[in-house]
């Protein structure tokens, strides 16, 4: 099993987190098939995102991010271990109060507008009707939603569909926010104003867990990540990237094969030409000890320069390890 | 407002629900403009029209289309019980069926009115009737469309009504003669949609004629309403029961 590295380790920090997985199972068999016909799709998934924390879920199709939001969501049972939303079972009444949820294919009802369809969702979260026309107004400001608000949702674009909801979403102003890739089909200008009113949500202690194929939008909005392979969590948190913080240039005089033969373990050098030596890095606190063993050893150095890998390049290096 | 919300969905979750009143009522306009009938035979018009063929009309995919759409999943993130869901999704039918009825009766006193001819005896106690067993089918296709992805309950009911009423009468026929052809003919009769108990009190056949049971005396009029109701909650019940345990996955389907 592979937990995520932020596991709580006592019980006051699981009662601060606003999602709390334990050993969380779930297998997929339907009624009469063969057990050799089930399908893992969670395999002892544990993890907690606290408040104000927004975690980017990413990994190849199939390997489990859908299922683990709608487990959150309680719209599924797990088949082993257990998940609380703000302390409280998944599937219940307090639980459902404190959540959010935005699919990936959002639906309304295609005769009602969309203030009707705030409306709606007001009434379903137990809002007084003065409570309902303020949210619903915040809403339409939020999401600048004011030249649709009105027509109703059958004549929606995709776009118009992921703003209303969102709106939907953020109307009980939740604790949790699950989105399931929340800006297909936005515009660019709906894009930045999704990531300003994300970043609100989070200063605001709102924990936000993002399902997403954008990785360059989810790398602009948090550095939690969680991939997700065969129904497991292969790295979680900042330290996602560890395994290769990158690569170093080290820009030479001249002389590199010799100075990076004599100087430095093999399995550091990624290419050594006479001008410049490509080393793989780890951490980056190791950058300093390389440019001073070099240094001592003779190198003229002319420059210096680490290229972090981002998240696409994470993404790909994790697929192909793991044979995707 | 939550619940004025839900029974309001019911009426406005497709547009052609409309056109289903519309097109009901303009039939029992043509059926009286065209014969003029007696009670009983315009009590059977609204029988067979508004409480058998209208509930499934209305209720076809009425959870159903929420589940192959996926808005169920956003809908059920909600605090609210699944088993509560279920229950207005049924009450807002049953207000339906109550609204159409009571049109329908302000529609054909005009008529009544307009044209002099034919007969509104009995009409009140015909769409009370009709309203009841409105509730019976309305409940077991709320119940199937638990089960049955988007709107093919109504016909997965038609088709399963149909079938095993005409196995059990086949059966009953068979074994006329043994207590076992008693006990089908109880079934038929007491478990299934209570169109004949309904059509006959329609019919005016258990006048005066009061039912004993533990030693009372009770009309029977209230005796099958009570019937009617309680077959009502009985169709319902799997419904909310697998409702509650039932997975929704947020794909489309």
């Amino acid at each position: 099993m592979i937990q995520a590295a932020n596991e709580p380790t006592s019980d006051s920090d699981a009662r601060e987190a606003v999602v709390q997985c334990r050993r969380l199972t779930k297998v997929y068999k339907k009624l009469l098939a063969s057990r050799a016909k089930a399908v893992r799709a969670l395999n002892e998934v544990s993890l907690s995102v606290r408040p104000g924390q927004i975690v980017g879920l990413i990994g190849p199709n199939g390997a489990g991010k859908s299922t683990l939001l709608n487990l959150i969501a309680g719209l599924i049972f797990p088949t082993d271990g257990d998940v609380t939303v703000c302390g409280h079972p998944a599937r219940s009444i307090q639980a459902r109060q404190s959540l959010g949820y935005m699919p990936e294919h959002p639906v309304f009802l295609g005769g009602y507008s969309a203030r009707a369809t705030l409306r709606y969702h007001g009434a379903l979260l137990g809002l007084s009707r003065a409570a309902i026309a303020d949210q619903v107004d915040k809403s339409i400001q939020r999401l600048q939603m004011q030249e649709f608000i009105d027509r109703p949702c059958a004549d929606f674009s995709q776009g118009m569909k992921q703003r209303l909801a969102l709106g939907v979403a953020m109307l009980n102003e939740p604790q949790l926010l699950l989105l399931d890739e929340p800006s297909n089909g936005l515009d660019p200008v709906g894009i930045i104003r999704l990531r300003d009113l994300l970043k609100q949500l989070q200063d605001s202690g709102a924990a936000i867990v993002i399902s997403s194929h954008r990785l360059g939008e989810l790398e602009k909005l948090t550095s939690d990540y969680m991939f997700m392979h065969h129904g497991q969590i292969i790295t979680f948190g900042d330290n996602a990237m560890t395994g290769r913080a990158g690569q170093l240039l080290v820009g030479l005089e001249s002389d590199g094969p010799r100075l990076a033969e004599t100087l430095l373990p093999a399995s550091k050098v990624l290419e050594a030409s006479e001008t410049e030596l490509a080393l793989a890095v780890d951490d980056p606190a190791e950058v300093p000890d390389i440019v001073s063993k070099l240094a001592r050893g003779g190198a003229r150095i002319t420059s210096v320069m680490l290229q972090r890998e981002d998240i696409e390049e994470t993404f790909l290096r994790l697929c192909d390890e793991r044979g995707q | 407002m939550r619940a004025y919300e839900l029974l309001k969905e019911t009426f406005w979750r497709r547009r052609y629900i409309w056109i289903v009143h519309v097109v009901w009522l303009a039939l029992y306009v043509m059926f009286w403009w065209l014969y003029y009938p007696d009670p009983e035979e315009f009590g059977g018009l609204l029988f067979l029209c508004g409480g058998f063929l209208l509930p499934l009309a209305l209720s076809a995919g009425i959870i159903g289309d929420d589940v192959a759409s996926g808005r169920i999943c956003v809908v059920l993130t909600r605090p609210l019980r699944p088993g509560t869901l279920f229950a207005y999704r049924l009450l807002g039918l049953s207000l339906q069926g109550a609204i159409h009825f009571l049109l329908a009766g302000i529609v054909i006193l005009v008529l009544r009115l307009v044209t002099r001819k034919g007969s509104t005896e009995d009409l009140a106690f015909w769409l009370f009737l009709s309203w009841l067993l409105f509730n019976t089918w309305a409940a077991l296709s709320t119940s199937s469309s638990v089960l049955v992805k988007r709107s093919q309950n109504s016909l997965f009911l038609l088709v399963a009504f149909i079938t095993i009423g005409g196995v059990l009468q086949i059966l009953i026929w068979n074994l006329r003669n043994y207590a076992v052809g008693d006990v089908l003919k109880g079934i038929l009769r007491y478990g299934f949609p209570p169109h004949t108990l309904l059509r006959d009190l329609g019919n005016g056949e258990f006048e005066e004629k009061n039912l004993v049971l533990a030693g009372l005396h009770l009309p029977r009029t209230l005796v099958y309403t009570a019937h009617s109701l309680l077959l009502t909650m009985i169709y319902a019940l799997p419904g909310v029961l697998i409702f509650r345990k039932k997975q929704f996955l947020a794909e489309r389907d």
